[in-house]
């Protein structure tokens, strides 16, 4: 008798599986499926009829300078994004674990509470915060610092900032959990044996806090390769990112073999990108 | 007691990001009230903005989608979460790595592939695009969400109450109906909240699987904000604001949210 049999409610527990093997068969495996196969397939864009086939051509087109510059930019933008959320929300939740009870816990709660504001919101939020003549450009031209408005709307920059505005909390959590998590006796120790507050910071908790980092980092990064709102909303059309380069292939031009070839590489880029994650993370634990 | 001595500086600057990260929600929500059709500056208060929106068919009629939606998602995805979870348990440990890896890839797989992947599918199979496709779509990441929450929950209950039911004669069914739902109530509950949030919240699924028929209110606002900054935009939003949070609301109100750090990171670890 195998230890899985142990009870006899065991038995029905087995079909238990097919509501959701059904499921992610048909609707999850096999879409995915359906787009490696024919991105290796040719399109008529005359009559806009996709015959499969075992073409590699898709793949060669899609590393035209014309689509490998939008991926490689996407790339740029989600990393310099990632390290924006990653600098901004460090000592914020640094100052989060620092504190304890009820004010904790508000302050918590007011970096959360954003994400359940509504992503198309907030999205729109900040087009209007970097409107020409919004109220950014208002307190700049105050300033002295923009006396002929606001150019930033529709530009990589406004990609980037509507990005980190809308993931900062997603990178906040994380980093918050691993430095809450460290012994304060740790920080203790190092005061006592003279580390100042920014030698504890680099020696003590960063090192320690490196698993939430990775997390936080990963956590932002993956969705924003992909993100599709930000760029069509703050980006105008101009600065168009990965998943805006997708979707047109789909929506616009018909060619869903090569949209398929960009959506496969797509995946394959974040299974790489979650893999070197895993084995820096998995280093990262046997050195400390 | 923990270090007294924090830096005025991270102090001051986690104000100004939270100062920040409000600013701009706040602006949306001020400005649907704002009578300046141009948005330039505050031209005096109106609530034009939200008659002309609350007598919108066409925001009313995508706002019941919405709606509609998100509870089918909620449905769906509970109910495949609650029977993965519960046969979970009962797998070899083999059969439950798969299964964890499924589920992961169900999250981190990045929205626009799968509502592509599903997008060709329907053309393919001439499947007519509308409502159930995009409950289809979204429940695909929100099933694996709600996984996970519920799971969590699983494998920290251990099999003693249900042995101990097993043992004084109550059959499976009654076990699980008894015993089993019970303590995962609160698990499902806020699995289901999730889903509801994560499906009124969800804008791509919806855009590609929705086809020229069904609309959902974020579907309608990412049209408009893409042409207009307006005050009447700015109604919308704030409505499908107050909508979203619906969920979080009663989380907060029921005393269900969890508070991550020390004591729920050791509650929720599992025994592996």
């Amino acid at each position: 008798m195998t230890q899985g049999l142990r009870r006899p409610a065991d038995r029905w527990r087995r079909l238990l599986l097919v509501p959701s093997l059904t499921f992610t068969t048909l609707f999850f495996i096999a879409p995915l499926t359906l787009l490696v196969a024919l991105s290796f397939g040719t399109v008529d864009l005359l009559s806009y009829r996709t015959y499969l086939g075992w073409h590699p051509s898709n793949y060669l087109r899609a590393l035209d300078p014309l689509y490998l510059q939008s991926i490689l930019r996407s790339l740029a933008m989600s990393l310099s994004s990632t390290l924006a959320c990653l600098i901004i929300g460090f000592p914020v939740a640094l100052t989060l674990s620092r504190l304890s009870g009820k004010r904790q816990r508000v302050l918590l709660a007011a970096v959360i509470v954003p994400l359940w504001t509504g992503f198309v919101v907030r999205t729109y939020a900040v087009v209007e915060m970097l409107a020409d003549h919004g109220p950014l450009a208002d307190v700049l031209g105050v300033l002295g610092l923009a006396p002929d408005g606001l150019s930033l709307l529709h530009t990589p920059a406004a990609v980037v900032i509507g990005m980190v505005y809308a993931y900062l909390p997603l990178m906040v959590l994380p980093l918050f959990v691993a430095l809450e998590r460290i012994d304060p006796s740790q920080l203790l120790a190092a005061s006592d044996l003279g580390a100042g507050p920014w030698s504890r910071l680099r020696r003590v908790e960063i090192p320690l806090a490196a698993p939430g980092i990775l997390a936080g980092c990963l956590l932002v990064s993956i969705p924003m390769l992909g993100e599709y709102v930000v760029p069509t909303v703050l980006g105008g059309g101009k600065t168009l990112m990965y998943g805006n380069v997708i979707a047109y292939q789909f929506q616009e031009v018909g060619d869903y073999p090569l949209g398929s070839a960009l959506a496969v590489m797509m995946t394959t880029l974040v299974t790489v990108g979650l893999v070197v994650g895993r084995q820096v993370s998995a280093r990262a634990g046997r050195t400390s | 007691m923990k270090a007294r001595r924090r830096p005025r500086i991270a102090s001051v600057f986690t104000g100004i990001v939270l100062a920040a990260l409000y600013v701009p929600i706040g602006l949306v929500v001020v400005n649907s009230f704002n009578a300046d059709e141009r948005l330039a500056s505050w031209g005096g208060a109106t609530l034009r903005w939200w008659g002309e929106t609350m007598s919108d068919s066409r925001v009313l009629d995508d706002l019941r989608l919405s709606l509609v939606v998100a509870v089918a998602t909620t449905v769906l995805s509970v109910t495949l979460a609650l029977a993965d979870a519960l046969w979970w348990r009962s797998a070899s440990p083999r059969a439950r790595r798969l299964l964890d890896g499924v589920v992961f890839a169900r999250i981190v797989l990045p929205e626009i592939v799968l509502a592509l992947g599903l997008f060709l599918g329907a053309e393919q199979f001439d499947i007519p695009l509308g409502t159930a496709t995009i409950v289809i779509g979204q429940a695909v990441f929100c099933s694996a969400y709600a996984t996970v929450l519920i799971q969590a929950r699983l494998s920290t209950m251990g099999n003693g109450l249900e042995d101990a039911a097993a043992d004084l004669g109550a059959p499976p069914g009654r076990v699980l109906r008894g015993v089993t739902l019970p303590v995962l109530a609160p698990s499902v509950l806020a699995a289901a909240l999730m889903v509801l949030t994560f499906s009124l919240d969800d804008v791509v699924v919806a855009q590609f699987l929705g086809g020229t028929e069904a609309e959902t209110l974020p579907v309608l606002l990412l049209g408009k904000i893409r042409l207009t900054v307006s005050p009447e935009v700015n109604a919308i939003g704030t409505a499908l604001m107050l909508v979203t949070a619906l969920p979080i609301i009663g989380l907060l109100v029921s005393g269900k949210l969890p508070v991550p750090g020390r004591r729920s990171q050791k509650a929720e670890r599992s025994p592996r």
